[in-house]
C-alpha cells in the first residue's frame, strides 16, 4: 500500500521524501488534488499536523510532519540500506548534514528569497546579514566538499539528498552563477547530485537562477499557486501579512464600531482641513495655517507632538526613512481619525524623527496605541495651546518650515491626505531639489518589472509609497 | 571513555547531549577551558567543524556537529533505550518533534531574543512582529497536542521531549513571561513538568520565569 504524501507539486521539501523513496524503493505517492492553503486547512488535515503545514505523510501508523523527519521515516522503512549509514558514526553525520542544511543552508536561503517575494517585509540590513551567513555556510560547506564527493562515506546518504533539495531550491530561485562561483565544490556537487537518476526523475530539469529576484511589495492574497508551493516549514516563512488574515479565521467578524465614532460630534471635519491643506499650495501660512486654528476644535480633537525615542540608531537616511514610511503604513487603519506630519531633521546622521499628530477625541486612541507597535517607540506630549511656543511649533510642523529649530529638514511626510476623492498614504511633500530619492523609480508603478540595482528603489518598492501612477504625476509636478 | 563535549557551561543546545547521556548512562564530559570566540577559532575546532560554531561532540570516531545530531548520536550509543521510540512510527514521530522544535520553535524564539540582545541581525520592529506571530502560531499548535499527550511521543520522556524542553526552556528563562504562556497552558504544565525531572533539573538548574522583557531594551545592548 503506496504512503500518501500531502503536497502541491514542485515543493522541494516533498521531493526529499519522494528521492528518498526512489533509493529505498518505497511507494510514496502525492496526494491528488492538493489546493494550497485549502486542502491543508481542513480539520482532517488539522488532525495531521495541527500547524497546517506542507509536506505531510500519511503511513498506515499515523502521519508525520517536517519534511526532514518525513524523509528520515520514509528511509529506515528499508532495513540496511545506504541512505542511513554503515555506523553509529555515519549515522551521526548524515544527521549532522541533515540539521546543517535546515539551519545553515535553508534558512539563510528563505532569509533572503522570502522577502524578495513578498511573505515577509523586505528590510535591507536584515537581507545583508542573511547573506553573510549563508557565505559563511557555503563557505563551510565548500570546505569539507572540497575533500568529499558525498557529504558522509562514499555514496549517496539522506544527508545528500535533503542537502540538494534545499541547495537545489536556492540556486533556482536566487543563487546566481556569480554568487555560487565563490563555492565551486559545492556547485561542482550540487550538479553531480541533480544528474543522478533518482534526483532526476523527482526534480527534472534545474535551471540556474539568472538574477536576484525584484523586491516584491507584499502580496496582498498571496494565493499564486507557485509561490504558495515553494513556502515550507522554513524558519523564516512568513506567518502570512495581515492582509490574507480573513482565510484563517473561522468567519469574518462584524466590524466592531470604534470607540471615537461614540464621541459627541465635532464643529471640526478632518477632511476638511485636509483638503485645505493639500489644495493650498501660496500663502500657506497665511490660509492654511490660519484655517486650521479657525476649525478647530479642542474639545472634539487634540495635538501630540512626538520624538523617536531612539534617534542615535538613525544614521542611514534612507533607512530613517523608510522606518518612518512604515510608520505611517501602519497608522492607516486610524486614516478617518487622524492627521499627521513627520520630519527627518539633520543635515548629517543621527537624524531626529520628530512629529506631529492630530487625533480625534482627547487621548491618543487606544486602538492605535494596541495595533500600531511604533507607537511605543516615540515620546508622546500632549500640546498645550496656551503655550504659544508650543502653538508655534505646531504651525511650523504643518508647514515643513526651515530651518526647524535650527536644522535642515531632510524629509517631511504627511499622514494621509485626502486628494480629489482618492486616499494616498504617505504622501511625500517634497521641499527642494535636494531630495535625493527623485524620480519615484519604475517598480513603484509597475512591480513586475525588474528593479534596476538602487537600494533606494528597493526600499522603496517595499512599500513606502502607495504605487499609484497619479501620485507619481502629482509628485513631479511639485 | 568519556565523550568530549566543546562548548561554554549553560548552553542550552549542550545540554540537549548532556541530558540525552544521563538517560542512557553514556559518559559525556564538558570540554575544561572553553573561551567563546577564541577556543572554536583554532585550527584545530575547525577541522571538527569548519563553520566554528558549538556544541561539537569529539568521540573517537570523529567529531559532530549540530547539537540535534550529537543528540541523536548520544541517544543512539546505547542499543534499545527508550529515548529512541519502540517502533518505526515512534522514531518518526520523535524526528519530527525534534525538527518542528527547531524551525518552529527555537528559530521564532531566535527571531525575536537575539536582535534585542545585539546579535544575530539588527532589531526591526516589524519582523519581530513576524517572529512572535508566527512563534504564537507554533505554540498554538505544541498546546493543542499537549492537551492531549503528557510527552510528546509515546508514555514517557524520548530524545524529542529533550530537545524541545531546551529550546522552550532558553525562551522561557529570556524572553517569553508568564502573560505571553498562559495562553498556552499544556507548554507551560509540559516545560515545568519536564524541568522538575531530575535528569532535567540536574542540568539546568531551577530559573524563574522571565519577568522583565522590558529590559531586553533593544538600545540598552548597543
Amino acid at each position: 500500500m503506496a504512503l500518501v504524501l500531502h503536497s502541491g507539486s514542485g515543493n522541494k521539501n516533498a521531493f526529499k521524501a519522494l528521492i528518498a523513496a526512489e533509493y529505498t524503493g518505497v511507494k510514496v505517492e502525492l496526494t491528488k488534488n492538493f489546493e494550497m492553503g485549502v486542502s491543508n486547512k481542513t480539520p482532517e488535515f488539522l488532525k495531521m499536523n495541527p500547524l497546517g503545514k506542507i509536506p505531510v505523510l500519511e503511513t498506515p501508523d499515523g502521519a508525520v510532519f517536517e519534511s526532514n523527519a518525513i524523509a528520515r521515516y520514509v528511509a529506515r522503512l528499508k532495513d540496511n540500506n545506504s541512505l542511513c549509514g554503515s555506523s553509529l558514526i555515519e549515522y551521526a553525520h548524515i544527521e549532522q548534514w541533515i540539521d546543517f542544511s535546515a539551519t545553515e543552508v535553508d534558512a539563510n536561503i528563505g532569509r533572503w528569497l522570502y522577502p524578495r517575494l513578498g511573505f515577509v517585509p523586505h528590510v535591507p540590513v536584515h537581507e545583508e546579514h542573511a547573506i553573510a551567513s549563508l557565505k559563511r555556510s557555503l563557505g563551510a560547506l565548500n570546505t569539507h566538499l572540497a575533500s568529499n564527493t558525498y557529504l558522509v562515506g562514499h555514496s549517496v546518504t539522506l544527508a545528500d539528498i535533503v542537502m540538494t533539495c534545499n541547495l537545489y531550491f536556492g540556486f533556482v530561485r536566487i543563487l546566481t552563477k556569480s554568487f555560487t562561483s565563490e563555492f565551486p565544490h559545492v556547485e561542482r556537487y550540487l550538479w553531480t547530485m541533480v544528474n543522478q537518476p533518482n534526483f532526476k526523475k523527482v526534480i527534472g530539469e534545474v535551471k540556474q537562477a539568472e538574477s536576484v529576484p525584484p523586491v516584491q511589495k507584499k502580496a496582498a492574497a498571496p494565493k499564486e499557486p507557485k509561490a504558495k508551493e515553494v513556502k515550507k516549514e522554513a524558519p523564516k516563512e512568513a506567518p502570512k501579512p495581515k492582509v490574507e488574515a480573513p482565510e484563517e479565521e473561522e468567519a469574518p467578524k462584524p466590524k466592531p464600531k470604534n470607540a471615537l465614532d461614540l464621541l459627541p460630534p465635532s464643529k471640526m471635519i478632518l477632511d476638511e482641513w485636509k483638503r485645505l491643506y493639500s489644495n493650498t499650495k501660496t500663502n500657506f501660512r497665511e490660509i492654511a495655517i490660519k484655517g486650521f486654528w479657525d476649525m478647530y476644535d479642542p474639545e472634539g480633537y487634540s495635538l501630540w507632538f512626538c520624538n523617536y525615542k531612539y534617534n542615535d540608531e538613525n544614521t542611514v537616511s534612507f533607512v530613517t526613512m523608510n522606518k518612518v514610511g512604515g510608520f505611517l503604513q501602519r497608522m492607516d487603519l486610524c486614516r478617518k481619525y487622524a492627521f499627521g506630519k513627520m520630519l527627518v531633521i539633520g543635515s548629517t546622521p543621527p537624524f531626529k524623527v520628530k512629529g506631529l499628530w492630530l487625533f480625534r477625541g482627547q487621548d491618543i486612541p487606544k486602538f492605535v496605541m494596541d495595533e500600531v507597535y511604533d507607537m511605543e517607540l516615540y515620546e508622546w506630549t500632549k500640546v498645550d495651546l496656551s503655550d504659544e511656543a508650543q502653538k508655534e511649533r505646531v504651525n511650523a510642523m504643518i508647514e515643513d518650515q526651515e530651518p526647524f529649530e535650527g536644522e535642515e529638514l531632510l524629509d517631511a511626510k504627511c499622514f494621509n491626505v485626502r486628494m480629489s476623492g482618492k486616499c494616498h498614504a504617505n504622501d511625500l511633500h517634497t521641499i527642494g531639489p535636494r531630495f535625493s530619492f527623485h524620480p519615484l523609480p519604475r517598480a513603484a508603478i509597475n512591480p513586475q518589472l525588474p528593479t534596476p540595482a538602487n537600494p533606494l528603489s528597493d526600499l522603496y518598492s517595499a512599500g513606502v509609497f502607495a504605487a499609484a501612477a497619479d501620485l507619481v504625476s502629482r509628485l513631479l509636478s511639485i | 571513555m568519556a565523550l568530549v563535549l566543546h562548548s561554554g557551561s549553560g548552553n542550552k543546545n549542550a545540554f540537549k547531549a548532556l541530558i540525552a547521556a544521563e538517560y542512557t548512562g553514556v559518559k559525556v564530559e564538558l570540554v575544561k577551558n572553553f573561551e567563546m570566540g577564541v577556543s572554536n577559532k583554532t585550527p584545530e575546532f575547525l577541522k571538527m567543524n569548519p563553520l566554528g560554531k558549538i556544541p561539537v561532540l569529539e568521540t573517537p570516531d570523529g567529531a559532530v556537529f549540530e547539537s540535534n545530531a550529537i543528540a541523536r548520536y548520544v541517544a543512539r550509543l546505547k542499543d534499545n533505550n527508550s529515548l529512541c521510540g519502540s517502533s518505526l512510527i515512534e522514531y518518526g514521530h520523535i524526528e519530527q518533534w525534534i525538527d518542528f522544535s527547531a524551525t518552529e520553535v527555537d528559530a521564532n524564539i531566535a527571531r525575536w531574543l537575539y536582535p534585542r540582545l545585539g546579535f544575530g541581525g539588527p532589531h526591526v520592529p516589524v519582523l519581530e512582529e513576524f517572529a512572535i506571530t508566527s512563534l504564537k502560531r507554533s505554540l498554538g499548535a505544541l498546546n493543542t497536542h499537549l492537551a492531549a499527550n503528557t510527552y510528546l511521543v509515546g508514555h514517557s520522556v524520548t530524545l524529542a521531549d529533550i530537545v524541545m524542553t531546551c529550546n522552550l526552556y532558553l525562551g522561557f528563562v529570556r524572553i517569553l513571561t508568564k502573560s505571553f504562556t498562559s495562553e498556552f497552558p499544556h507548554v507551560e504544565r509540559y516545560l515545568w513538568t519536564m524541568a522538575q525531572k531530575e535528569r532535567v533539573n540536574a542540568m539546568i538548574e531551577d530559573q524563574e520565569p522571565f519577568e522583565g522583557e522590558e529590559l531586553l531594551d533593544a538600545k540598552c545592548f548597543k
